[in-house]
């Protein structure tokens, strides 16, 4: 059995943890910025390379420590290596470049969305390829046939802003703090849904897209008429993300083979309405539902340390001049998204 | 004692091995950017991968990518080989470099290239120690600064009635520093963020 390092350092999370390939977490170091940029309301990406370089040593000491090893009893190192905030992410792939050369172990450059597309394969050995991979985070929302480790089809992706984006773009706009996802969703469960009529961008369109700008932008004008409670606001905002996520993964699902197991994972998987319309959307269509615990979903090194695993165990290691990619589409030979430029 | 020096602060990217301060084996390339890259495969290409007992790194100020690149590297192979990392400052060397090249031990001003069109500014005494720390500057400023007889860097001060050494700062040169030259391994920036909070911006 092999037991993978993995760091992870590119958006404002700072982890180490230490993963066996019987899918065993031996441990788990994990440091948040948010006090570093909340009076930025946003991740300042030079602030939060400079938090990671202070970090990822220590982290790194305390995950060895915590799971009782060294980095001898250590088989490989993985470390993200995009995409995402290059500064950061040159942190954390440097120090398990220069881990892996002291120690002699091989290195494994993860693609980060590879982390959260093979996460759900951590805590269900029962997960096989193919499976459908709903991928919502601050930087993505995508519908993904995941046919393996490495070799994954992009179905649709969205054209504008990333639904943890509109998200934390309506935190911001009605002053609910940062970070925005949890804030909105926690004044959602105070508001009324019916309340404020919100647009549901691409709902019904003959094409599989998702669309989330012009949702934000309602968001603002509906805040700026000075007539709705913030918690409605906010409710029916996350409505309005729930009915589109449901009609554009309806849309896809009519037109393929649907794999057996329906997946959600990234940090927007954290929200629990999102995540229970994908279990009533699954259940519907005879699919088994799949979603990684609230904690997994969100960056974390876990994740990282299992793609290394996953990818370790088919050979897969990289050498010492790999060059991290602020861009890295887990797909790289979909079709551009109409409209949609380098989100895609 | 073998010492491991790092430096990957400017436009250089250089590794060096000594053995007490007889230079062992070292790499020097000049690459402008893409320290991440060049950096383990340079020191893996040193007599026993470089290992040391220390490892002395370029801690600043100088590129905010190329200090972070060293420092992580220096970090990390300091607990995976369990020994000290310590730092030492950029214009140190640089000033340390001219008064080896020039043989004098007058005291010299270090010039190096900053952010946002911004210069590095250090001063150092004649006996190589700083005499106040690195300030960043903006090059009209340089017009008005009393600059010692010997300006060294990568940045020409136009000033013909100085002496000026183009110098990038050289791993192989570090036993030309003085002996307590020694700082945490802590990154030194010389520069806040660019970021302003919200409440500021307003």
């Amino acid at each position: 059995m092999a037991i993978i390092l993995g760091l992870e350092s590119s958006c404002d999370e700072t982890a180490a943890a230490i993963v066996r390939s019987d899918r065993t977490i031996l441990s788990h170091a994990l440091a948040g910025q948010e006090d570093h940029h909340r009076a930025f309301g946003g991740v300042v990406p030079e602030i939060a390379a400079r938090a990671h370089a202070e970090l990822m040593t220590p982290l790194v000491e305390t995950a060895l420590a915590d799971a009782g090893m060294t980095l001898h009893d250590v088989d490989a190192i993985a470390a993200t290596a995009g995409p995402g905030l290059i500064g950061g992410v040159m942190v954390g792939l440097v120090t398990a470049k220069a881990l892996a050369m002291a120690s002699g172990k091989p290195l494994i450059a993860v693609n980060h969305l590879e982390g959260h597309a093979l996460s759900p394969r951590l805590v269900d050995a029962d997960l096989s390829f193919p499976y459908l991979l709903l991928l919502v985070s601050g930087g993505h929302c995508q519908l993904l046939r995941v046919n393996g480790v490495g070799d994954y089809n992009r179905l649709a992706t969205t054209i504008d802003d990333a639904v943890g984006e509109a998200f934390d773009k309506t935190a911001k706009i009605l002053g609910l703090g940062f970070p925005g996802g949890p804030a909105v969703e926690r004044a959602a469960a105070l508001g009324n849904a019916k309340n404020v009529p919100l647009p549901r961008p691409l709902k019904g369109a003959d094409e599989p897209h998702f669309s989330f700008a012009g949702l934000k932008s309602a968001v603002l004008r509906a805040h700026e008429t000075g007539q709705y409670k913030v918690e409605d606001i906010a409710a029916s905002f996350q409505q309005a993300v729930i009915d589109c996520l449901y009609d554009r993964i309806r849309y896809t699902l009519d037109r393929i083979d649907a794999p057996a197991a329906l997946v959600v994972a990234g940090g927007v998987a954290a929200n629990v309405p999102i995540r229970n319309m994908l279990e009533g959307l699954a259940a519907s269509r005879g699919m088994r539902f799949v979603a990684p615990p609230l904690w997994l979903c969100t960056d974390n090194g876990v994740m990282i340390a299992w793609a290394g695993a996953e990818r370790f165990a088919m050979g897969l290691t990289d050498g010492l001049d790999f060059v991290a990619r602020p861009r890295w589409p887990l797909d790289p030979n979909a079709a551009p998204a109409r409209g949609a430029g380098v989100k895609a | 004692m073998r010492t491991l020096v790092i430096d990957t602060a400017t436009r250089a990217c250089s590794v060096a091995l000594f053995d007490g301060k007889q230079l062992l084996a070292a790499q020097h390339e000049v690459i402008g950017r893409g320290h991440a890259e060049r950096l383990l495969p340079l020191i893996a290409a040193l007599p026993d991968n470089g290992k040391a007992d220390q490892i002395m790194v370029d801690v600043g100020p100088g590129s905010f990518t190329g200090i972070r690149v060293g420092v992580a590297a220096a970090k990390a192979l300091g607990l995976a080989w369990r020994i000290q990392v310590h730092g030492y400052g950029c214009l140190s060397l640089v000033a340390a470099m001219a008064r080896a090249q020039s043989g004098s031990q007058a005291a010299v001003d270090v010039i190096m290239t900053g952010g946002h069109g911004e210069y590095f500014f250090e001063a150092f005494n004649d006996t190589g120690h700083s005499i106040a720390p690195a300030r960043s500057v903006l090059p009209e400023l340089l017009a008005t600064v009393a600059l010692a007889d010997h300006v060294a860097g990568d940045i020409d001060p136009q000033r013909g009635d100085r002496v000026w050494t183009d110098i990038l700062p050289d791993a192989r040169a570090w036993a030309h520093l003085p002996d307590d030259h020694a700082l945490p391994p802590v990154p030194v920036y010389g520069r806040a963020p660019d970021a302003k909070p919200a409440a500021v911006r307003a």
